[in-house]
């Protein structure tokens, strides 16, 4: 298998944007193109997973590739739900690793602010089971809800944990200019002071509206290229060393422990044994923090604090940046935004930009090697991935 | 008339599976290759003690109503079903009952599905 690296990159806002999505996706692809100092590459991988709902867009990699005037290189579109972009980087890398090519574009974009919250909702509660779930009108932030309530009923999180996650997430996008949300936040205005009742209103009981990530626009986008092909560019060598991706039932209640997430377990197991690391390695990481509660419980299943402590490592402040695991200095789905098709693209762009110390203001000092961790469904299909910095 | 969630049984090791699946979970069985006999149909409980819940008042557009609350269900027989609840102040483990009835109706079509009430 050929080593793979992350030669470019791109991204833009996350936020709403009044663009076609297809050129929202070529953005950050013509800014990763600048990067990388390459003009053209062997194939494009398109991560999105609403554009046939929300923006009656399909086959949005031939449209993106045509914006980037790239024809007639490899094309292929990209639907793992909110798991969609570290999927199509992990079929990049595949590429790659196999030999079938040198440079792989990876894209990930989302429009879903073409239409109202409500129904960007109610897209991506199609993810849920069809008959099991989703008559009963369940979303994806009721299952985050019934999720939450578990894992406070038997580990002990409390609301005031779920709110310093938002906290400090909040405070780490102030920081990234990219970000949807620059709204710095306190545990007195969304917890303790009688307003917070107001301020933080219930969406899912027991999360509230600052427990749960913003509806963006945005798109990201990381060029991959075989060793060889890497280093005539001159960039700096960040090596995507290892993938991982494992699965779980759809239906949540259908898991043998429904606070255990096996897919992410997995995920980062496999991520973790190619890359020849150990989780107490990792500088930095970017979680899959769609819900206060999947940060913490995401920290855990990866391996970085045992399984109902993450919320303890939380208290002491270990995940902040200046801890001892920073987790989303880039602010987190919770504030940088979850425009799902770009998000695990973005996560990818906020550890290539830390391992190469161009992270400015949020920058983690010294960090090496970085992970991703990319949830899809309610935990049905998660992906994961390890970066190093390699001399 | 009183209607009834089925599970469906492996025909080989008795598994009981809800939501349906073509391969059986627990040994492997291809539920399709028993053309003849396919699958055992097995109405579940609708008792159970309630795992978990949550209230959401950010509701898909097919329901007009203020909120919805949802559970996942440990039944009596040993399977679990998530539905919604129709309970004032639900509690993680009280005894709860289930009516199947409409759930959703969205256009001309009509879902049927469990709600639970305390029991």
């Amino acid at each position: 298998m050929r080593e793979v690296f992350c030669v470019g990159i791109g991204i833009t806002s996350f936020t709403r944007l009044e663009y076609p999505l297809a050129e929202i996706a070529a953005y950050p692809g013509m800014m990763a193109l600048k990067d990388s100092g390459l003009s053209k590459v062997d194939q494009l991988y398109v991560a999105n997973m609403g554009a046939g709902r929300t923006n009656h867009q399909t086959g949005l990699a031939s449209a993106v590739l045509d914006q980037l005037s790239l024809a007639p290189a490899w094309a292929e579109t990209i639907e793992n739900g909110p798991a969609s972009g570290a999927s199509a980087i992990k079929t990049g890398f595949m590429a790659i690793a196999s030999g079938m090519c040198d440079t792989v574009m990876v894209i990930g974009a989302e429009r879903m602010r073409e239409v109202n919250d409500l129904e960007a909702t109610e897209c991506v509660a199609t993810l849920t089971h069809p008959q099991a779930e989703w008559i009963y009108g369940i979303t994806l932030p009721s299952m985050a809800g019934m999720f939450a309530r578990m894992y406070m009923d038997k580990y002990g999180v409390t609301p005031r944990h779920l709110g310093m996650v938002a906290v400090k997430n909040h405070d780490n996008a102030m920081d990234n200019f990219y970000a949807h949300l620059h709204e710095r936040i306190t545990l007195e205005g969304i917890i303790d002071s009688p307003e917070a009742a107001t301020n933080n209103p219930i969406v899912a009981d027991p999360l509230r509206f600052y427990d749960c990530c913003p509806v963006s626009d945005g798109a990201a986008c990381v060029i991959l290229a075989s060793g060889d092909a890497a280093k005539k560019t001159g960039k700096p060598r960040i090596r995507l060393a290892g993938v991982g991706q494992a699965t779980d039932t759809l239906a949540v209640h259908d898991r043998k422990d429904p606070t255990d997430l096996l897919s992410t377990r997995g995920a980062a197991a496999q991520a973790f044994k190619m890359a020849g690391l150990k989780p107490s390695q990792i500088d930095v990481a970017e979680l899959h923090d769609a819900f206060t509660i999947l940060e913490i419980a995401n920290s855990e299943e990866a391996g970085f604090f045992k399984k109902g402590e993450g919320h303890i490592a939380l208290e002491k402040g270990e995940t902040r940046i200046g801890g001892s695991l920073p987790i989303n200095p880039s602010g987190g789905l919770k504030a940088k935004g979850h425009p799902v098709g770009a998000t695990g693209v973005g996560q990818a762009h906020e550890i290539v930009l830390q391992l190469r110390g161009e992270a400015e203001k949020r920058q983690v000092k010294g960090a090496k090697r970085g992970f991703t961790c990319n949830f899809g469904g309610f935990g049905n299909n998660v992906v994961c991935l390890a970066f190093t910095k390699e001399k | 008339m009183e209607f009834n969630i089925y599970g469906y049984k492996c025909k080989k090791c008795g598994q009981v599976h809800y939501p349906f699946r073509t391969t059986c979970k627990k040994c492997g069985h291809f539920i399709f290759e028993d053309k003849a006999e396919k699958y055992e149909l097995v109405p579940l409980s609708k008792k159970g003690k309630l795992l978990t819940w949550t209230r959401l008042r950010s509701l898909p557009g097919d329901f007009e109503v203020p909120e919805l609350l949802f559970g996942i269900v440990q039944l009596d027989d040993g399977n679990r079903l998530t539905g919604q609840l129709d309970i004032a102040a639900p509690k993680t483990g009280m005894k709860v009952a289930g009516v199947v009835r409409v759930v959703r109706r969205e256009g001309y079509n009509e879902h049927k599905g469990i709600v639970f009430e305390s029991a």
